[in-house]
């Protein structure tokens, strides 16, 4: 990949960011704004006024989105109403932990389901793919939000190997994770195990045997990288809505991570919490894409990201 | 023998893994609770919501007054005594040898601050939009022990008024919100990690007895089940707002918690302008069989808007019996004299205002639908629950009924009724010259006459104006571990009284 290339994705990005960011500005403001939500229901009207002038509310909406559009030139997301601190501070204190959490699940899911899936293609129609087949489609039908609370029920309070729930060192990794690392899991296998098989039935791996390639160097060497492209634009998509937060999964195990911060935001009208994570995860997302635009080339030399 | 190897070397990592994953158990002087939500701010002068004051109040910063949880009475705090000089002059004698966390003297000066902050538009406190909204208070301090107080209005309880203003260090910045308050309590904020834990470390200085437990972590998940779970495992020793489904244990403790369950009803459009159809309403929910089902079984019938513990409460209005047929006559009645009883109402709920709040909103729903009223539900978000809660409203709208609760823990009727039932009110659905005299009259006076005018306004809006279905006063439950002493009162939805918990 050259640097051309990048710059030239980088700029198509920063117009989507801007499109991005004023779709934003727009739709959390449709939603009313966040003086009643913050002061108490006695309030008079007049402290709401007061309140509306103080942050800008009371403006028009042109106005608004000027001075809104001056601050986001600067990178200034202005100060969040309920955490009384700097918007983008307290969204950094909580996206490494997201990112965390999602890239860890996510490696695991994609490991496991490639060698799975590998599995169950080999194994095709028998009971191993069978069994495989009725255990990805559960793990990928399985509510997140069920699957956290049975896992707290069954390893925490039936068996005190895990804690419950919270924030610390790596046993605190291992509900959420096991949790996340479902669905994708659940949709990876089916994905690896559909291409394998179109992949050990294609010509290049008959071709592999006939030249007298041994069974696994067939599967996991010539078969293998050229089913891997689905797997990896699937989990690339995957990798994005992770990168939104871990939603339920953060809020069953008040886990501090973007997808609760977000959730929080929009539902407190926090504008300023809801538009620098919103900026935060989209800058995410552009650096996922050429991840996975480097990885389609060393795995498939055919393609080319000029 | 690979086998037997195998199997060991399993053992030890489960080991391995359940001593890990004992992290914050119990220990004879340190206890963790469990809150549905981190506090949004904790500054002394935001105690008003109920989030921050569980946190603060009675453990970091301290009143001049408390109330007392049996009956609302007003009781030292960091004051001693008050008396009333004139009708718009309160003196407060405060207590003496009393230190804030970071080594500031406790005296009438710190408080002359904490009110002037209180009352500063430019910071938006809590305290001074809620409690101290609409007067005017110049604390003056006559000598370090001795305060005087002067309203601009006639104002008969200003003592339980200051229970509500948490009095922070003379240092606590005037510009703007602090995140490390320090205050006179038995607890000292050791550190607030956001997003994850408020930790509090008990305050050597502190000027009365020393707490059993000298470190207390205050953590927040949101749902029921794991708070829950978290008492069992031992992660914590106290947890709140367990929902009826997962409180059914031994350990779980049902408390009134001063919220009030009812629908308010929009009594300016019709056909809810006339009072036959909503008696009607009334009688057409079956109290007896939500109570135990989708509200909790201690639960109790509601006649008004706030608990027996409230100064002015009438003990004497009659509960609404369940009587669908004579809802029916009354809407054929009213029906009769061209009322358009057939008009759809929208009955207007709030998602998660209380446990099983859309669950108790269909049953309600099927009831009025029995009784004949034409009734849609629609569940809302907080935000635009707001707006049909708050005036301004469209002139032309939908004849509506709104879920709502409303919570009285300051211990009179004064902070239940101007807002909710006069005119002026901002979220009153009715404007009655009657009413709004009474109220008024009522907030001005003092003793016995306070109260039976209280009283006979509760019966007004109850009987007479009939603008509300009251439901329930609302029990909450908590969770406490099997080892610990705590016993939860009326007060445990605003504060956690730290100092009063211990080992058994």
């Amino acid at each position: 990949m050259s640097f051309t290339y990048f710059l030239k994705r980088a700029a198509f990005a920063a117009l989507a960011l801007a499109a991005l960011m004023t779709s934003a500005f727009f739709l959390v403001r449709l939603t009313g704004d966040p003086v009643d939500l913050y002061l108490p229901v006695d309030a008079s009207s007049a402290a709401r006024e007061a309140m509306r002038v103080r942050l800008g509310l009371d403006a028009s909406l042109p106005v608004q989105f000027l001075d809104w559009a001056w601050d986001m030139i600067r990178l200034d997301f202005g100060m969040s109403l309920w955490h009384n601190r700097p918007a983008m501070d307290v969204v950094l204190e909580a996206l490494p932990n997201t990112l965390a959490l999602g890239a860890i699940a996510l490696t695991l899911a994609f490991v496991a389901a490639i060698v799975i899936g590998s599995i169950a293609a080999v194994n095709a129609g028998g009971w191993i793919d069978r069994g495989v087949n009725v255990l990805s489609q559960a793990a990928a039908s399985v509510p997140d939000f069920w699957l956290g609370l049975m896992g707290v029920l069954l390893f925490a309070v039936t068996f005190r190997i895990l804690p419950t729930s919270g924030f610390g060192g790596p046993i605190y990794w291992v509900l959420p994770i096991a949790c996340l690392f479902a669905r994708p899991f659940g949709t990876l296998v089916q994905i690896v195990r559909g291409s394998m098989i179109e992949a050990l039935n294609a010509t290049f791996v008959r071709t592999a045997r006939a030249k007298g390639a041994r069974d696994g160097r067939v599967t996991f060497v010539h078969a293998l990288r050229n089913a891997l492209l689905p797997a990896v634009t699937v989990t690339g998509d995957l990798a994005a809505q992770f990168a939104g937060g871990g939603g339920v999964v953060e809020v069953v195990f008040g886990f501090p991570g973007i997808g609760k911060l977000l959730i929080d935001g929009i539902l407190k009208r926090d504008f300023a919490i809801v538009q620098a994570s919103i900026f935060a995860v989209a800058v995410v997302i552009f650096f996922i894409n050429i991840l996975v635009d480097m990885l389609y080339a060393s795995i498939d030399p055919r393609v080319r990201v000029e | 023998m690979n086998k037997i190897r195998k199997i060991n070397a399993l053992s030890v990592g489960m080991a391995l893994l359940v001593g890990v994953a004992l992290p914050a158990y119990a220990a004879s002087d340190k206890l963790t609770v469990v809150v549905t939500d981190e506090p949004k701010s904790l500054d002394p002068c935001d105690t008003d919501l109920s989030g921050n004051s569980r946190v603060m109040h009675n453990n970091i910063t301290e009143a001049l007054v408390n109330l007392s949880p049996k009956d609302g009475s007003v009781v030292p705090s960091l004051a001693t005594s008050w008396r009333q000089v004139d009708s718009l002059t309160w003196e407060f004698k405060l207590r003496e040898g009393v230190t804030f966390h970071d080594g500031k003297v406790f005296d009438a000066q710190a408080v002359v601050a904490a009110l002037k902050r209180g009352q500063d538009p430019s910071l938006a406190c809590e305290v001074g939009l809620a409690t101290l909204k609409g007067i005017k208070l110049t604390a003056e301090a006559v000598t370090p022990t001795t305060l005087r107080i002067k309203t601009d209005v006639v104002e008969p309880i200003l003592p339980n008024k200051m229970s509500a203003l948490d009095i922070g260090s003379p240092a606590t910045p005037g510009d703007g919100k602090t995140r490390a308050p320090a205050g006179t309590g038995p607890y000292k904020l050791a550190a607030w990690t956001p997003g994850q834990s408020v930790t509090l470390t008990a305050y050597d200085g502190y000027w009365g007895d020393k707490p059993p437990i000298k470190h207390a972590t205050i953590i927040w998940r949101a749902e029921s089940a794991v708070r829950a779970a978290m008492v069992d495992t031992g992660e914590a020793q106290i947890a709140y707002e367990i929902a009826p489904q997962d409180g059914t244990t031994g350990q779980d403790h049902a408390f009134p918690n001063a919220e009030t369950s009812l629908l308010r009803i929009d009594a300016q459009v019709p056909p809810l302008n006339d009072k036959r159809v909503r008696e009607a309403l009334n009688l057409a929910i079956d109290r007896d069989g939500l109570v135990g089902t989708v509200f909790h079984k201690d639960a109790q019938k509601a006649m008004q808007v706030v608990p027996p513990s409230v100064f002015g409460f009438n003990p004497d209005i009659p509960v609404w019996t369940y009587d669908p047929k004579k809802a029916k006559a009354l809407l054929a009645a009213a029906k009769a004299d061209g009322v358009p009883v057939d008009k759809e109402i929208v009955i207007y709920g709030r998602i998660g205002i209380y446990p099983n709040s859309s669950e108790s909103l269909e049953a309600i729903q099927a009831m009025l639908a029995d009784a004949g009223f034409n009734a849609r539900l629609e569940m809302l978000e907080t935000s635009p629950w707001l707006k049909r809660l708050l005036k301004p409203w469209e002139k032309e709208r939908q004849p509506s009924i709104l879920q709502t609760q409303i919570d009285n823990t300051e211990g009179d009727a004064v902070f239940t009724l101007p807002n909710r039932f006069t005119s002026d009110g901002n979220q009153s659905t009715i404007a009655d010259a009657k009413l709004d005299k009474l109220i008024a009259d009522a907030s001005k006076s003092t003793g016995d006459e306070r109260k039976k005018m209280f009283q006979e306004a509760f019966r007004y809006i109850a009987v007479d104006a009939v603008n509300i279905a009251p439901l329930f006063h609302m029990v909450t439950i908590a969770r406490v571990a099997k080892n610990v002493n705590y016993t939860v009162d009326v007060q445990a939805g605003n504060e956690i009284k730290l100092r009063t918990v211990s080992y058994r």
